[in-house]
C-alpha cells in the first residue's frame, strides 16, 4: 500500500509498553485515514462512557494520507480523545512542522493509552522509541520546553507538548506544537497532562511512498499554482492573514462582542489586520509546505506588553479582543503570546472570561472573589484572568472549568454562551443561520471547523449565500460536515482544500481532492466514494457522542441564541431559527426524527449497527 | 445623494485620497447601483469578491438610497 504506512505506534504509559501494529488496509481505506481513522480505533477500543480525565481515556495522535506528501499544505493532524471540556468528542487539528515530522517517523498514528506513575515524554526517532523522564520540564511553559527537549533528543526534531494549563487539567488547555501552533480546542491538553505525557518528540526521514509520484508531483504544483494566482491578484490571507476577518464580521453584524451581547464592535478599526500589520507584524510564518503562508510572527517591541511571537488570528481577536469588549491591540497580541505559552486555546479562554465579566458586570459574582473589578474593556484585567487560570489560582480555578461551569456555578447558566459546552467561536449565529445549525450539531460542541459554513454565508466562498435565511442551510451544513470530515481525515488544511481541491459543482465537490488521495495511496477513490467515507467518520462520531451521553438532546443553542435578538447591525431583531432547520437536517441525515441515526443508515455506511 | 463606500483588507489600496480607516463617503445620482458605485474604484471583481449594502446581502443591482453602505472584499478562504 502507498501513501498510508498502515503502522500505528501504541503506547500504554502505564507499562510504559510500546508497540508497533499494522492497519487493515480496507479499514484504511474506508476510514480514510486522520480523524476517519482514530474515530473507528477509539469507538472499537473505548467504552464512550469513561472519564475523559482517566488513565481509561484513549490519546490519538493522527496524520493523513497526505501529510509528508508534495500536496501543498498536506501537513496537517488530528488530536482525537474524549474531551473533558464536552464530555464529547474532541478532534482538534494543527498544522506548523511536527506533522510531516510525526508521519516520517514510519507511522501514521500514535495511541496513548493509560497514564504515566511520574511525568514522561515520547521521544520517537524512526524505530528507536523511548518513554523518557519529564520531570526536568515538568512546570516549564511550550518554548521552554521545546528547546530543551529538542536540545537533548535531535536540534532537527519537531516537538508537541502542553505548558502548565494542560497540567493543571484546565479545561481549555491545548497541545502546542513547534511552538505556536495548536490543537486548541476542547481541552485535549488537560487530557494530555491526566496522563503525566508532558510531551511528543518526533524525527524520522520515512516519507511514504506514493502510488504515482509523477503524477502527485504535477498536481501538487498545478494546485500550488493556483493559489500563487490568488496572490499575485492580492490575497488577503498572505497579506493580513485572519486577522483581516474581524472587519467582515464586523460588517455582516456577527462579530461576538462583549459576550454576544452585541453583534458589532465600535473599535474594529483599533485590532483588525490592517492595524496589526502596521504596528506589530515582522513577517509571514508558513507552516511546513504551505503556499498560503497566513501565520504572523509578530513583535509588541516595547512597554507593559513587550513580547514577541505568533498571532493574534482572527479567532483570537474575536475571543480575547472583541469577546471581552477589548481594544488595546497590544494587550491582545501579549494575551495570545500568554496563551501560546501556557498552552491554552484562545477560544475558550477568551470567551470564558468574557461571561465572567458578563457576570461581574450584572452583579451575579461578586468582585471579593474574582480578586479585582472585571468589567468588559479592562485589558489589565483580561490578561490576570489569563494568568489565574492557566495556574488554577484563586478564580483562576472557577475560569479553568470553561463558561458553561462558571456560570452555572454561580447561578446564571444562560449567560454561558456555549453548545455541548464548548464556546462558539467567532461567528454570531443570530446574523448566519447555518452555523447556529452547525454548532447546534457538530460533534465536538460549538466549532467553525466542523463543518464552515461560513465560507458560503460570510466568504462567499465558492458562492455567496444569505447569511440570515434558513431555507437550503440543513443541506449546505450536512454536506459541509462531510466535507470538512474529509478534509481532517486527508491531512490538508482547510484553507487550501475548499478553494483549490473541490470544485464548485454540488455546493462544494471534491473532484481533486479524491485525485490527489489516489495518487498518493491508489486507492482508486471516485469522488462520491471519500465523501461517502466521510459520511461514515461522521455518523461513528455521532454514535460516539450518543455513548457518551451527548445525544441528540444536546442538538440545541445556548439561551441567548435562541431568545434574546441581537440588539445592533444588520442582524438586528434576529434569533437562530433551529426549530426551522433540525428536523429537515435529521432527514437529510438519514437519522430518526429524535436525531438518532437509523439502522437503515448504519448499515448503508458499513457502520455496526448496536 | 451621499453614500459610503467601504473597502476591507486589499481593496483598500483602490480607495482614493481622503479615505479613514478603509471608508469614504461620495456623491452619485439618484438610481446609482451598487455595481455602478463599486465600479468606479477599479477593483478587479472576480469569484473571490464580496460585495454587501449595509451588511446584507442583496443583487448588484439594487438601487441605492441616501446614506447606504456599500462594502466589499475579497475572500479567497475563511478565517
Amino acid at each position: 500500500m502507498y501513501g498510508w504506512h498502515l503502522k500505528i505506534l501504541r503506547i500504554n504509559l502505564t507499562t510504559r509498553k510500546v508497540t508497533t501494529e499494522d492497519v487493515d488496509p480496507k479499514i484504511a481505506r474506508d476510514y480514510l485515514g486522520g480523524r476517519g481513522w482514530a474515530i473507528h480505533y477509539l469507538y472499537k477500543e473505548m467504552d464512550p462512557a469513561v472519564d475523559p480525565l482517566s488513565p481509561e481515556n484513549m490519546l490519538i495522535f493522527a496524520t493523513g494520507p497526505l501529510t509528508a506528501t508534495p500536496a501543498p499544505t498536506g501537513n496537517r493532524y488530528m488530536v482525537v480523545t474524549k474531551s473533558p471540556l464536552t464530555g464529547a468528542l474532541a478532534h482538534s487539528n494543527s498544522g506548523g512542522d511536527f506533522p510531516t515530522w510525526m508521519k516520517r517517523t514510519g507511522f501514521d498514528m500514535y495511541i496513548f493509552e493509560g497514564k504515566a506513575s511520574e511525568p514522561v515524554y515520547l521521544w520517537v526517532n524512526e524505530d528507536q522509541v523511548e518513554v523518557r523522564s519529564a520531570a526536568h520540564v515538568w512546570g516549564k511553559e511550550v518554548p521552554e520546553t521545546t528547546d530543551i527537549l529538542k536540545a537533548e533528543t535531535h536540534p532537527e526534531a519537531r516537538v508537541a507538548c502542553i505548558g502548565p494549563a494542560g497540567e493543571n487539567l484546565a479545561l481549555m488547555a491545548a497541545i502546542m506544537n513547534d511552538k505556536n501552533r495548536a490543537a486548541a480546542r476542547s481541552g485535549v491538553g488537560a487530557v494530555m497532562g491526566s496522563k503525566n505525557l508532558k510531551a511528543v518528540v518526533a524525527m524520522g526521514n520515512k516519507n511514504p511512498p506514493l502510488f504515482n509520484p509523477d503524477a502527485m508531483r504535477d498536481i501538487s504544483v498545478d494546485t500550488s499554482k493556483n493559489v500563487g494566482v490568488d496572490i499575485k491578484k492580492g490575497s488577503n490571507l498572505r497579506i493580513y492573514g485572519t486577522a483581516y476577518v474581524p472587519q467582515v464580521t464586523n460588517t455582516l453584524g456577527i462579530l461576538p462582542t462583549r459576550n454576544f451581547l452585541q453583534g458589532t464592535f465600535e473599535h474594529t478599526d483599533k485590532v483588525d489586520g490592517v492595524a496589526l500589520k502596521e504596528q506589530y507584524l515582522i513577517k509571514n510564518v508558513p507552516c511546513y509546505r504551505c503556499p498560503i503562508s497566513c501565520g504572523r510572527l509578530t513583535e509588541v517591541p516595547d512597554g507593559p506588553y513587550k513580547g514577541k511571537g505568533e498571532g493574534p488570528e482572527y479567532e483570537t481577536i474575536s475571543s480575547l479582543g472583541t469577546g471581552c469588549g477589548v481594544s488595546n491591540l497590544a494587550a491582545l497580541t501579549k494575551a495570545n503570546y500568554l496563551c501560546n505559552e501556557y498552552g491554552m486555546d484562545t477560544i475558550t479562554t477568551g470567551m470564558t472570561i468574557a461571561a465572567a465579566m458578563e457576570m461581574y458586570e450584572k452583579g451575579y459574582i461578586p468582585e471579593d472573589v474574582i480578586g479585582m473589578p472585571l468589567r468588559f474593556g479592562d485589558h489589565d484585567a483580561m490578561i490576570a484572568m489569563i494568568h489565574k487560570m492557566a495556574r488554577r489560582e484563586g478564580f483562576g480555578n472557577d475560569l479553568a472549568e470553561g463558561s458553561y461551569r462558571l456560570c452555572e456555578k454561580y447561578g446564571h447558566p444562560e449567560i454561558a454562551v456555549t453548545a455541548r459546552k464548548q464556546e462558539f467561536p467567532g461567528y454570531d449565529p443570530r446574523g448566519s443561520q447555518g452555523m447556529g445549525l452547525l454548532y447546534a450539531t457538530s460533534n465536538k460542541g460549538a466549532s467553525h471547523m466542523e463543518g464552515d459554513v461560513a465560507y458560503e454565508e460570510v466568504f462567499g466562498v465558492p458562492v455567496k449565500e444569505n447569511p440570515l435565511t434558513t431555507e437550503g442551510k440543513p443541506e449546505l451544513v450536512k454536506h459541509f460536515e462531510d466535507s470538512f470530515a474529509l478534509i481532517d481525515s486527508s491531512g490538508l488544511c482547510v484553507f487550501l482544500a475548499i478553494r483549490y481541491v473541490f470544485s464548485k459543482e454540488r455546493m462544494v465537490w471534491p473532484v481533486r481532492l479524491a485525485e490527489m488521495m489516489n495518487l498518493t495511496t491508489g486507492a482508486g477513490y471516485t469522488p462520491e466514494e471519500v465523501l461517502k467515507a466521510a459520511e461514515r467518520v461522521y455518523n461513528l462520531e455521532r454514535m460516539f457522542l450518543i455513548k457518551a451521553g451527548s445525544g441528540p438532546e444536546h442538538d440545541t443553542l445556548p439561551h441567548r441564541m435562541l431568545h434574546e435578538p441581537l440588539p445592533d447591525g444588520p442582524a438586528k431583531g434576529k434569533v437562530v431559527e433551529l426549530d426551522k432547520m433540525l428536523p429537515e437536517f435529521y432527514k437529510l441525515r438519514g437519522w430518526d426524527e429524535k436525531g438518532y441515526p437509523t439502522k437503515e443508515k448504519l448499515e448503508e455506511l458499513g457502520l455496526p449497527v448496536s | 445623494m451621499m453614500i459610503h463606500i467601504k473597502m476591507i483588507g486589499n481593496y483598500r489600496d483602490h480607495l482614493p485620497p481622503g479615505a479613514k480607516n478603509g471608508m469614504i463617503e461620495i456623491e452619485v445620482p439618484d438610481g446609482t447601483t451598487i455595481y455602478d458605485a463599486i465600479s468606479r474604484f477599479g477593483i478587479p471583481l472576480d469569484d473571490s469578491s464580496v460585495i454587501v449594502l449595509n451588511g446584507l446581502t442583496v443583487d448588484m443591482n439594487t438601487p441605492l438610497q441616501e446614506g447606504d453602505v456599500v462594502t466589499a472584499f475579497s475572500a479567497i478562504a475563511g478565517g
